[in-house]
């Protein structure tokens, strides 16, 4: 019995420290002391007690040197992106005011690069769209303009 | 001097020799370089390119030469052309004037609705994308052997020097090769995709197109391209460039120059700077067969996107487009376009369909060069 209390004791004690967050999750570094608010297999939702830029510079530290990374600043949030085959595709930092920051840390995955190929196979298409349009317009408005001088110069003649 | 003195002299001067430093490794470089130079000569496959090409890997994979490297810190022969030419993207850039000043869009202009021909060709280049990624490439790599369908050798060597440097040897050396296959890879997959009473289609002719239209369209496009996707604007500003000095006529030296010995000076440093990045210690690899093999897959996609492209379109036409044109959106101008003519012959002897595929095939360039666009953006 006193086992079993002394156990129980150990695990209330040890259970905080299993719900923060390991060192890293796919291979994304996670700053220490931060809590985990949601796991999943392919997402980790993190929040820590550090403002945005200092999650920021550990980050920059903590990446610093691996090829292929990107750093994105939006307006809500800074956007750190894996270019290269990582298991991790991004790390989202949010921007919001207060002692505390949201992480959140996306597995790389299909839909991301399914998505973005096919939103610019249809920007190809856009863009040759618009040229296409716009010849269109100027040659009406040209073949308009040389049909009559074309015939001007035919009763000139 | 002692008999020890003089042949301790001679043993250093051996060492400076590559005799005494030789990788059996080069030895397949060798056999590489030889048979492009083959294809270039006897094959008269893409000869411009592959000459110069198959010599730079043939001259840099001997030991101990001086071509791609740095010596008391400055940049030794190749290095300097590949460093000033390719690294500062120069040389691509002044492959596409030159292209521009000898291009002529009239075919284009006449049938502005082939635009989307050009568009929907690119589907290979997307598509290998996938495919490169799933064989382990990284984001950029397979972006950079992606555009290989495209068929747009500049093109190519642009995106690919800017993302994936360390793929270029393999990259250019697999479009240019296909390119100049295209007469083999497209027939059949033409064939398989269309029906004999597509084949037979004949269109009507293209109208006459006047120099002004052909004066504002290079301003035109060069501003759309800027507009919406300004990353690709140093490779399609100066083919614009050079076409408005074709089409001004005005400027005929300059046009001479550009089209002549400018683009002839620069594809020999283009060529022989690709070469001398194909190293045996970095080609050996499964990555460049693998670049070779979704390089032709790349190809037959992108050709059925342009037969694929045609079709739908003519589910809203009136007037159709023979699909044989469809192929031309792969932008080998102007073996594509002559491949859609032989093909069309070959159901009707009468109908001629070199300039209407001239139109896709033209079209192709700018759709390349805006895929390449999108991926730039993607990355930066």
């Amino acid at each position: 019995m006193k086992r079993i209390i002394a156990v129980l004791i150990m695990g209330l004690f040890l259970a905080p420290a299993l719900a923060s967050a390991t060192e890293d999750f796919l291979g994304a570094p996670i700053v220490p002391g931060a809590k985990i608010v949601k796991k999943t297999d392919s997402r980790l939702e993190l929040l820590v007690k550090m403002s945005h830029d200092q999650v920021l510079a550990y980050y920059k530290n903590a990446l610093k040197g691996l090829k292929d990374v990107r750093y994105r600043e939006w307006k809500a949030v800074s956007y750190i992106e894996d270019d290269s085959n990582r298991p991790w595709h991004s790390i989202t930092i949010s921007k919001r005011s207060g002692a505390e920051t949201s992480i959140v840390i996306m597995k790389d995955n299909w839909t991301w690069i399914m998505g973005t190929l096919l939103l610019r196979f249809i920007g190809v298409f856009i863009v040759l769209l618009v040229l296409f349009l716009a010849l269109s317009v100027s040659g009406a408005i040209i073949s308009r303009i040389v049909k009559p001088e074309g015939d001007q110069k035919a009763k000139a003649s | 001097m002692t008999f020890n003195e003089i042949m301790d002299l001679l043993g250093g001067v051996m060492q400076t020799t590559g005799v005494f430093n030789f990788d059996p490794k080069v030895i397949i470089m060798w056999a590489l370089a030889a048979f492009f130079i083959y294809l270039a000569i006897a094959k008269k496959y893409e000869p411009l390119l592959l000459l110069p090409i198959g010599f730079g890997i043939f001259i840099v994979n001997f030991p101990l030469v001086p071509m791609m490297g740095y010596e008391e810190g400055r940049p030794q022969l190749l290095q300097f052309f590949y460093h000033y030419g390719l690294e500062w993207e120069i040389i691509p850039c002044v492959i596409f004037l030159g292209l521009g000043a000898m291009t002529d869009f009239g075919p284009l202009i006449a049938n502005p609705k082939t635009l989307l021909i050009g568009a929907g060709a690119q589907l290979g280049v997307f598509v290998t994308f996938t495919g490169t990624v799933l064989a382990g490439f990284t984001l950029k790599e397979a972006a950079s052997v992606g555009i290989i369908g495209g068929a747009d050798g500049p093109t190519t060597v642009y995106l690919t020097t800017l993302l994936a440097p360390q793929l270029l040897g393999a990259n250019a050396l697999a479009a240019y090769s296909y390119m100049a296959m295209v007469p083999i890879i497209q027939p059949p997959i033409m064939r398989l995709m269309t029906t004999k009473k597509e084949r037979l289609i004949r269109m009507r002719q293209l109208r006459p197109v006047s120099r002004r239209e052909k004066i504002l369209f290079p301003m035109v496009t060069a501003g759309i391209i800027a507009l919406l996707v300004p990353s690709v604007i140093p490779l399609m500003g100066m083919f614009m460039l050079g076409n408005l000095m074709k089409e001004s006529g005005v400027v005929s030296r300059l046009t001479e120059t550009a089209q002549g010995s400018l683009m002839n000076i620069v594809t020999i440093f283009l060529g022989v700077s690709v070469g001398a990045t194909m190293y045996a210690d970095n080609f050996l690899s499964w990555k460049p067969l693998l670049i070779f093999g979704l390089g032709l897959l790349d190809f037959a996609v992108c050709t059925a996107g342009g037969i694929l492209t045609v079709k739908i379109m003519n589910l809203f036409l009136k007037e159709k487009i023979n699909p044989l044109i469809g192929s031309a959106g792969v932008s080998a101008v102007p073996m594509a376009a002559r491949v859609s003519q032989m093909e069309g012959m070959r159901e009707d002897k009468t109908n001629f369909l070199l300039m209407h595929a001239m139109g896709p095939n033209l079209a192709g360039v700018i759709g390349s060069a805006a895929a390449a666009g999108m991926f730039i953006a993607m990355f930066k």
